[in-house]
């Protein structure tokens, strides 16, 4: 396999010399950018506790190019910088030259590296091209983190401004913005939808549902990607629709102060990640809701579960997936899915977010196999499935556009050919957005969709439609 | 010579093996601090026993032989048996252990020492040709990946050589003190390079716990370089 790359920063600057990197950044950062990133790294290292990591991974790294081999970038590009060890040694070059004695010391009697300015655009353009899928370190002998070490890297970066506006724009809305979400939908016309989905799954389930907001002492605090509102409203109606065929309709609320569940802080910035954290446990508080549900999106799951933890209370905030509680109310009979409904040949693409830990991998295959006769599992299923090709924030950086369709994604749309499938199955808005369009690129012969997409048109819903009339009424509309 | 032997042999074994020792003493001691101190009441959160799982199906990475890599992830597999088990248990070395610290350790096989040792240089010598031959290789190396092969491969040859007079073209004084300077050179040079691993190695897979951000760190931070009126 072969691709060209996207243009490097140095073929840009000759054509548009106010873009140094392959993504558009609010302000280039001026001025002397080493002084600058050698303070902000400074004052990283000093508050944070990432030095043990770096000396560790200074010591140890073997370079033994295993990591090479599993990242689906390089795999395509077979570009040296993009080799993820590559790429991490950038960042423990400056660690171990300018942070540690030895580094000192054998600058003294001869330079082996220098931060310079050419070094900051090469970090920042291979940051971005990786996708911090942590593939890679899962076959590191060493256990190097890229996925960290990426994330670090960007943390730093970000410091002096180098960060994909795209990112910095939505952060910006979500913390210091009056909707506080990232796409900037105002409240009115989020409940102006929610009034409009419960008018249509009246139509589409026969049975009315008024979704509950600003509930309080509710079980769930319910949180999708703000994204679910406005493109996928079919994930937010089949998360819907499990909740009311499982008897749980009382028991969530959405909150109007913060609905928004995406955290790009994840990407880029430990202290945005901490900050939206905090937003989402205040709207919590305010709500004194019990326990915190996720809707499907891969990155905002892992924000809270892996995070709330951190910076809130483990005990008082327990974070559940929306497939970790649908799996559950399938397994203690709460709620029925018909067999005969889906007939289509059906895969799976496993978010990185949630299914390199092992924590959501099984839960989503047990659903589908109670409904869905024809599925099949594609290549590296699992734990070692490959990134869509739009992770790390990725995906909502248009225009890299051509890099996350030629190289980032191209493995990942081999795999889907392979399986066959006409319908695959992401339940993660990020992931969903990048298929939907290598769909298109490669002309694959599927659909992209949600898990509860599929779920919405073969749960039975007491009192309403059965699911076979539903499936008649959507063929004659059709 | 045979002073310069019996000194290579004693005093600067003791000296090396004392470097060693406290090198990675110190190293380890550094992590749990670390850990212990900086991660604090977040160690609670970590996933320890899938990181104690990850870390032993490492020591023995049957399952990670893997498409793109097998002849480098053997070479570099095999190599390992040789490289612990013979300086561990050669009947010369298991009385050198005896000598000096008093430790009385099972003893191998000539045979199978020379099986392991030729073993070891072969695999060593794929890895160097690896560094040399192989461009993705090339591009992540340092100086210190190819010269610290060579400094594996000097006391293992030499040793071999040295056991072997019928195939040791040089003078055995010399083939000996080479042999014992540069595993003494070796043995120092453990904490300070990726030979670290040694104890490193059990603190490899715990990226999890570095996962644990230090909360409140990002507002120091911003406050450190923007003031408290930090802007997004
Ligand atoms: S995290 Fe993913 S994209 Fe990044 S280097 Fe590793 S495998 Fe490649
Ligand atoms: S797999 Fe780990 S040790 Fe090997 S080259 Fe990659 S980062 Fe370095």
């Amino acid at each position: 396999m072969s691709a060209e790359p996207v243009p490097a920063a140095a073929a840009d600057a000759t054509t548009a010399p106010a873009r140094r990197y392959s993504f558009h950044v609010e302000e280039p950062c001026e001025g002397d950018r080493v002084a600058k990133f050698l303070e902000a790294f400074a004052a990283v290292l000093e508050y944070t506790d990432y030095k043990a990591l770096l000396d560790s991974y200074c010591t140890t790294s073997a370079k033994c190019n295993r990591c090479a081999v599993t990242c689906p970038v390089f795999q395509v590009t077979n570009d040296p910088r993009d080799i993820p060890c590559y790429r991490t040694n950038i960042l423990l070059e400056v660690y171990k030259r300018y942070f540690t004695i030895g580094g000192w010391v054998s600058s003294r009697f001869k330079s082996h590296f220098e931060l310079t300015d050419e070094v900051i655009d090469e970090f920042a353009e291979v940051l971005y091209r990786c996708t911090a899928c942590r593939r890679c370190t899962q076959e590191c002998p060493m256990g190097v983190d890229h996925g960290l070490m990426t994330r670090l890297g960007r943390y730093v970066l970000s410091l002096i401004g180098v960060v994909p506006k795209a990112l910095q724009v939505s952060v910006r809305e979500q913390l210091e913005g009056e909707t506080h979400n990232t796409s900037k939908v105002p409240q009115k016309a989020m409940l102006h939808t929610l009034d409009f989905l419960s008018e249509e799954m009246e139509d589409i389930l026969g049975v009315k549902m008024d979704f509950p907001v600003d509930e309080p002492d509710r079980d769930f605090a319910f949180f999708c990607a703000v994204s679910d509102y406005l493109m996928e409203p079919d994930t937010l109606m089949g998360n819907a629709a499990v909740l009311y065929a499982a008897g749980d309709w009382d028991r969530w609320t959405i909150g109007t102060d913060n609905f928004d569940g995406i955290n790009y802080g994840l990407f880029y910035s430990d202290w945005h990640l901490e900050n939206i954290i905090k937003r989402l446990l205040g709207e919590v508080d305010r709500l004194n809701a019990g326990k915190i549900l996720i809707g499907e999106c891969g990155h905002a799951s892992r924000s809270a579960h892996q995070f709330v933890p951190v910076f809130g209370d483990r005990e008082r905030y327990p974070v559940l997936n929306f497939m970790e509680y649908t799996y559950d109310c399938l397994l203690k009979g709460k709620i029925e899915l018909d067999p005969s409904i889906i007939t289509e040949r059906v895969t799976y693409h496993d978010p990185c977010n949630i299914a390199r830990s092992g924590w959501i991998v099984e839960q989503p295959r047990e659903i589908l196999r109670a409904f869905v006769p024809n599925f099949v599992d594609m290549s590296h299923a699992g734990r070692r499935n490959y990134c869509c090709g739009g992770g790390g924030g990725l995906v909502s950086v248009d225009e890299i556009h051509d890099f996350r369709m030629e190289i980032g994604g191209r493995v990942k749309a081999e795999q889907m050919r392979e399986t066959g499938a006409e319908i695959v199955v992401a339940p993660c808005a990020n992931c969903k957005k990048q298929l939907k369009e290598l769909v298109e690129h490669y002309k694959l012969p599927c659909k992209v969709m949600g898990l509860h997409d599929l779920i919405l048109k073969a749960i039975v819903i007491p009192g309403g439609k059965s699911p076979a009339e539903r499936k008649q009424e959507a063929e004659l509309y059709a | 010579m045979e002073q310069a032997i019996t000194l290579a042999r004693g005093p600067l074994f003791a000296l090396a093996f004392g470097i060693m020792v406290l090198g990675l003493a110190r190293l380890v001691l550094l992590q749990v601090y670390e850990l212990a101190v900086g991660k604090g009441r977040r160690l609670q959160n970590a996933p320890w026993r899938k990181i104690m799982g990850e870390t032993i199906t490492w020591a023995l990475p049957f399952k990670h032989f893997i498409k793109g890599t097998l002849l480098f992830s053997s070479a570099s597999f095999a190599m390992h048996i040789g490289l612990i088990l013979v300086p561990l248990f050669l009947a010369d070395h298991v009385a050198m252990w005896e000598r000096q610290f008093g430790v009385n350790l099972p003893s191998m096989g000539r045979g199978m020492a020379d099986v392991l040792t030729l073993l070891t240089l072969f695999c060593l010598l794929v890895l160097l040709g690896f560094r040399f031959l192989s461009w993705r290789h090339r591009a992540v190396s340092t100086p210190t990946d190819y010269w610290l092969l060579v400094a594996l491969i000097v006391p293992f040859a030499s040793g071999f050589l040295a056991t072997h007079p019928g195939l040791n073209p040089f003078r055995w004084e010399v083939v000996m003190l080479v042999h014992l300077l540069s595993a003494n050179l070796l043995l120092v040079l453990v904490p300070f390079t990726k030979l670290a691993h040694v104890v490193l190695f059990a603190f490899d897979r715990i990226s999890e716990i570095h996962w644990q951000l230090r909360p409140g760190a990002g507002d120091r931070v911003a406050n450190a370089l923007f003031g408290s009126e930090a802007k997004v």
